[in-house]
């Protein structure tokens, strides 16, 4: 190459090459310019995009009865979609007959065939958001994970998973009403009333998007942790509740009643234990839809003469042996007739006898001539006990009271003789109650109340005393008066058939005709009634205070003694025999009675058990461990159940205690599903065992029972300290299994009534708010 | 071992290609993560597999580049020419259709796809090398000289043109630069500068009062997009600024890159910005610096380069890659608007680094020459044009 022209081509190739460099200096020129002067711009904008935050749902906490059985709580459930996209059609077809059947297996809900055609259909339309199932539980989730296709995951096997919760009440109906519920921003109950200290705290976790569309969590740690609500231990107790339950249905379903309610209270501090509120569905069943007992402000009838008769003592206008001529039943005031409902009347009577037969002519005859002159007298001292305000309960749905006064519109001539009777006016049960007892509790007025305690994970940061509302309604004489008046009611009144041998209770009936809207009181031979019963007992030291209202018994009788009165006594009896008792109940056990068949069992413990209750026991092997018992009239007879060592015995029929001791000691791992008795093993018996094989055992009571352990599952990865408290429990039942000896004592308490042991069926996890880890814990009785 | 005891030319050169290489690797695997999703049920590794093999077949195919004696490539390149033309007539009018544009060929029997412009650059710009060295004499003439080396400049361009605009561009200036540097006469350079000037003006002009489909509405909307700096239309650049602006000046380490998920083809086009994202400033400074080598270490062939052919042949392949990557790196930090040019051994994508890796075995070839102080004498002596024949 020429040396000028090398020289030629060279400067060019450097002007080139220094060309080539200024824009290199540009571009990091621009660089530099977009990093630091639009730098902040760029960024914001990025975390825009690329990051967002993710709300972190708080768990809502449960509301448990008074001994920590749930009775409200949120489990996990999950919406399983499938994207038809993301199946091959090879693969589909391979198994969609295999899916549907397993599916159909699984939720039991459509046929494989129906299944089949639902899935091919969806296949061709390339459903990408296929809904398989809504609402599907977390062990059913996991079996489905295993199933075919799905198997494969969301992008070869386009299963695709939502995870929601749901709040379910493991005693379903019990005390529905009131334990409530939110949603829609619809509140009712403790759950509406206690919501946001339920629902915690939401967490926030930042989120990255990934390939694919996807959110991650750009950290393993939450940037606000979320504050799982707190536990709502409620006042209620379950085997009340469930007795009160159970018997106010009966006898609805027994007078075909429409609807009607039940409250029982702690007398000293207002506690409600239990809370029934049922009405009649169009099939005929009784359901909890409405809160009559706070919400059903009505003219209460005969229970409202209490306050009336008490405020003429209060004012000293009437004395209870002054005599007052009821004559014949039937007394006009003015253009109105009072009628007693006991035909004839009866005739000259004193004050107090009035009110224990319930007389509408003689208490509205004593009190128009106390307060004839000024009403506003009587109605200022009504005032005065505090009846005319609503108590403002937690929950919310209460009616207030109607009491009226001298000044409004509708006052009569004849209002003062009607109110006296519980006409004119309208007041909630809960508000009648809660006068009853204020009675029963010498004159102090304490306020009704559902919540006894805020728990947060297992600890107690909040407690609920009684509130006092008025610490005396009126003097200790008038309070005197008034509870003799109440004895007097069930020794010899209209509540005669309340009567007990064991304890007393008083009370007062009530039967009230409903005032139907704009019809009235209805025609005659057309009357629609309202029976109730409210008092308290045992009536020397009153404890518990209750009332029961049934609305519309259409089965003839309508008073309040026989309609209101036996659900009144039969939880009364529960009480008295649980909580109340302190005398042996063997002494009053009818001779005559049938020995119970109980659970097969160990024999030392049944022997004792049988022995106790003075029931002759014979057994055919004395010394056998185990035995099944047969029962002849007061004779027992102890059949020897053989438990061979190296085969599976046979516990069906046994309790889940025995059960569990005889499985677990033969070397069995026993894993139980529901509560009660067992209903069938896994493994059946006579079968060699294995050592430490699974068994797996059905019990009678398996309502809810998948939901529970889901919640269990949730609650222990969630909650390590509950967990080692669970553990510890564990422990502890394992020893006391082993030993045996707390044991037989707490059997030999449970046999005893054998209407308890009916009733026991409800009985579960005395634990207290822990949440245990196994399932072994949640069947003890 | 003989394959390595055979690697011949400048040694900086073979350095700048490895550590590209490295970079392209670690940048594929890296961005290819939502087409992996996309396509491969998840698996990123089949991406940074098919990668890796493309690499190393685009190194062989360097090698073999490199051992051929540049004076070879003279005839080559008239081969080359007369295979490009027919096969860019063909492209357009058959070819796969991708962004509505017809670049890509199907190669029958290996079904591999195939940008028949990378093979005309590469043919072009060998053949300008040539035309420019035989016509050394005549240089500065316009007849002999001038109108035979702009023909084929601009029929080859002018092919090309419908399918791939900003290819054609950058072959286009890449050739009047090589004219320039080739001693043409630069009023004639300047005059066809203005004429391209114009057509572009004219192109534009036609193209904004078209309607919005097919091609010359994706151009269309390039150029609106770029003009108006409107970041609401104007996604893929949003979405690079906000790489680099993310990048900070070490960034945010091999693999953390967030904008991968957002941009658009972020292993080809816009792997720039995906670089500065992972590797900060100092990662596209890098980088910048790398090709600034490659560039300078062709420039400084010509010092020694036996031959006028060799020189062109140096400098004509090292800058058409040298631009092609400032024009792709311009693209990523919004200094041009968005055009579809891959970064050169960079980006992922077969017969882009295919191409590439033959260019610069032809300059490793040229430098082979100048590697012995004593050739150079010998072939100076000698007419250039020999050399060529």
């Amino acid at each position: 190459m020429a040396k000028d022209v090398r020289k030629d081509i060279l400067w060019r190739a450097y002007l080139v090459y220094l060309a080539v460099l200024i824009f290199a200096l540009v571009l990091i020129g621009k660089v530099v310019y977009i990093q630091t002067a639009e730098g902040d711009y760029w960024r914001t904008k990025a975390k825009e995009l690329t990051i967002d935050t993710l709300k972190v749902e708080a768990i809502r906490g449960d509301i448990c009865s008074d001994d920590g059985s749930l009775l409200s709580t949120s489990v996990p459930i999950y919406e399983v979609r499938i994207d038809f996209g993301a199946i091959t059609k090879e693969l589909f077809n391979k198994d969609v007959d295999s899916l549907s059947s397993q599916l159909s297996k699984l939720f039991k809900d459509k046929s494989k065939n129906e299944y089949k055609q639902i899935l091919i259909s969806a296949q061709r339309h390339k459903d990408r958001y296929f809904l398989l199932k809504r609402d599907a539980t977390y062990s059913q989730l996991k079996q489905l994970r295993t199933f075919g296709i799905l198997k494969a995951g969301k992008y070869r096997g386009g299963r695709i998973e939502i995870s929601k919760t749901r709040r379910v009440m493991p005693y379903q109906n019990l005390a529905m009403r009131t334990v409530g519920f939110e949603r829609q921003g619809i509140s009712v109950g403790i759950e509406g009333a206690y919501s946001t200290q339920l629902k915690g705290k939401n967490g926030l976790s930042l989120k990255q998007k990934i390939a694919g569309g996807i959110w991650m969590p750009l950290s393993d740690e939450n940037q606000i942790e979320p504050q799982n609500g707190n536990d709502i231990i409620s006042t209620i107790d379950i085997n009340i509740q469930d007795v009160a339950e159970n018997s106010l249905m009966q006898n609805l379903a027994l007078h075909n009643a429409h609807h009607g309610c039940v409250i029982l209270m702690e007398v000293q501090t207002g506690y409600i234990k239990a809370i029934a509120n049922l009405t009649r569905s169009k099939d005929g069943t009784y359901v909890e839809q409405f809160n009559y007992a706070i919400g059903e402000s009505s003219e209460p009838g005969s229970t409202f003469k209490l306050p009336t008769m008490m405020a003429a003592l209060e004012d000293g206008l009437i004395d209870l042996n002054e005599t007052v001529n009821t004559g014949n039943g039937v007394m006009k005031f003015f253009d109105q007739e009072m009628v007693d409902s006991h035909k004839g009347g009866y005739g000259t009577i004193t004050a107090e006898q009035a009110f224990i037969n319930s007389s509408n002519v003689g208490v509205s005859k004593l009190l128009y001539k106390s307060y004839f002159k000024h009403p506003e007298k009587f109605i200022s001292r009504l005032y005065s006990f505090g009846i005319n305000k609503p108590l403002n309960l937690e929950i919310g749905g209460e009616a207030p009271p109607y009491i009226k006064n001298t000044k409004s519109k509708t006052w009569s001539k004849v209002s003062l003789p009607w109110m006296s009777v519980g006409y004119e006016v309208r007041i909630t049960p809960m508000q009648t109650l809660t006068f009853y007892n204020a009675v029963a509790n010498n004159g102090r007025m304490v306020k009704p109340l559902f919540v006894k305690e805020i728990r947060q994970t297992g600890k107690v940061i909040e407690t609920f005393n009684p509130i006092v509302i008025n610490e005396s309604i009126c003097s200790k004489s008038t309070i005197e008066k008034a509870k003799k008046m109440l004895l007097g009611v069930v020794e010899s009144g209209t509540g005669k058939g309340l009567k007990s041998n064991l304890y007393k209770i008083a009370g007062k009936t009530g039967t009230a005709q409903i005032a139907r809207g704009n019809t009235g009181y209805g025609e005659d031979g057309n009357m629609s009634y309202k029976a109730s019963f409210v008092g308290y007992f045992p009536a020397d030291n009153p404890k518990y205070s209750c009332i029961v209202v049934i609305n519309d018994p259409v089965n003839g009788t309508y008073y309040g003694a026989s309609v209101a009165g036996p659900v009144f006594k039969e939880i009364a009896d529960k009480l008295y025999a649980t909580k109340l008792s302190t005398v042996a109940v063997t002494s009053v056990m009818n001779p005559n009675f049938m020995a119970p068949i109980v659970k097969t069992g160990n024999q030392l413990d049944l022997n004792k058990i049988y022995q106790s209750l003075n029931f002759l026991v014979r057994s055919d092997n004395p010394s056998a461990e185990w035995v099944e018992s047969d029962a002849i009239k007061t004779t027992v007879n102890l059949k020897e159940k053989k438990m061979a060592t190296n085969i599976v015995p046979n516990v069906v029929g046994m309790g889940t205690r025995d059960a569990i001791y005889i499985l677990e000691n033969a070397g069995l791992k026993v894993v139980l599903n529901g509560r009660g008795l067992v209903k069938s093993q896994s493994i059946s018996a006579g079968s060699k065992i294995v050592n430490g094989a699974i068994i797996q055992l059905v019990l009678t009571r398996t309502v809810a029972a998948d939901t529970l352990k889901e919640f269990f599952i949730k609650k222990t990865a969630l909650d390590k300290q509950n967990e080692l408290l669970a553990e510890k429990k564990n422990a502890d039942i394992k020893d006391s299994l082993k030993t045996k000896k707390d044991d037989k004592k707490e059997k030999v308490t449970k046999v005893k009534d054998p209407k308890k042991n009916k009733n026991s069926k409800k009985t579960k996890n005395k634990g207290k708010g822990n949440k245990p880890k196994t399932p072994k814990n949640n069947n003890q009785h | 071992m003989k394959v390595l005891s055979n690697i011949k030319g400048d040694k900086v050169i073979w350095a700048v290609v490895l550590i590209l290489s490295i970079f392209s690797i670690l940048a594929v695997y890296s961005s290819t993560g939502t087409l992996a999703y996309k396509y491969q049920g998840g698996n990123t590794e089949y991406y940074l597999l098919k990668h890796f093999i493309i690499l190393v077949f685009g190194l062989t195919l360097m090698y073999v580049a490199h051992l051929v004696k540049y004076t070879y490539y003279s005839r080559i390149s008239q081969i080359a020419i007369f295979l490009a033309v027919p096969l860019l007539l063909f492209t357009l009018l058959t070819g796969t259709n991708l962004n509505e544009a017809s670049r890509w060929l199907t190669l029958p029997i290996i079904n591999v796809t195939f940008q028949s412009s990378d093979l005309a650059k590469l043919a072009l710009i060998m053949y300008v090398a040539r035309l420019l060295s035989k016509k050394q004499e005549q240089i500065k003439d316009f007849q002999s000289a001038f109108v035979p080396i702009i023909l084929p400049i601009l029929i080859v361009c002018g092919l090309i043109l419908p399918a791939n605009f900003s290819t054609a561009a950058v072959l286009f200036t890449t050739c009047l630069v090589l004219m320039f540097v080739g001693r043409i006469n630069l009023k004639y350079i300047g005059a066809m500068i203005l004429i391209g000037v114009v057509l572009v003006g004219v192109f534009v002009a036609i193209l904004m009062n078209s309607s919005n489909q097919g091609r010359l509405g994706t151009w269309k909307n390039r150029i609106e997009n770029f003009r108006s700096g409107d970041s609401e239309g104007n996604y893929q650049v949003e979405q690079a600024k906000i790489a680099i602006a993310t990048g900070g000046f070490f960034g945010k380490l091999p693999g953390n890159s967030t904008q991968r998920n957002f941009i658009p083809h972020p292993y080809s086009d816009f792997i720039f910005a995906i670089i500065i994202e992972e590797y900060g400033i100092l990662g596209g400074f890098f980088m910048i610096l790398l090709y600034c080598i490659l560039l300078f270490r062709a420039v400084r062939i010509l010092t020694r380069s036996p031959g006028t052919f060799g020189a062109f042949l140096a400098i004509g392949c090292s800058f058409s890659l040298v631009f092609q990557a400032m024009i792709n790196m311009g693209v990523a930090v919004n200094v041009f608007p968005v055009t579809g040019q891959p970064l050169p051994l960079v980006s992922m994508g077969g017969t882009s680094i295919w191409f590439t890796s033959i260019a610069l075995g032809i300059v490793l070839s040229v430098s082979k020459e100048t590697e012995t102080p004593d050739v150079p004498e010998v072939i100076n002596a000698s007419k250039p044009a020999k050399n060529g024949e």
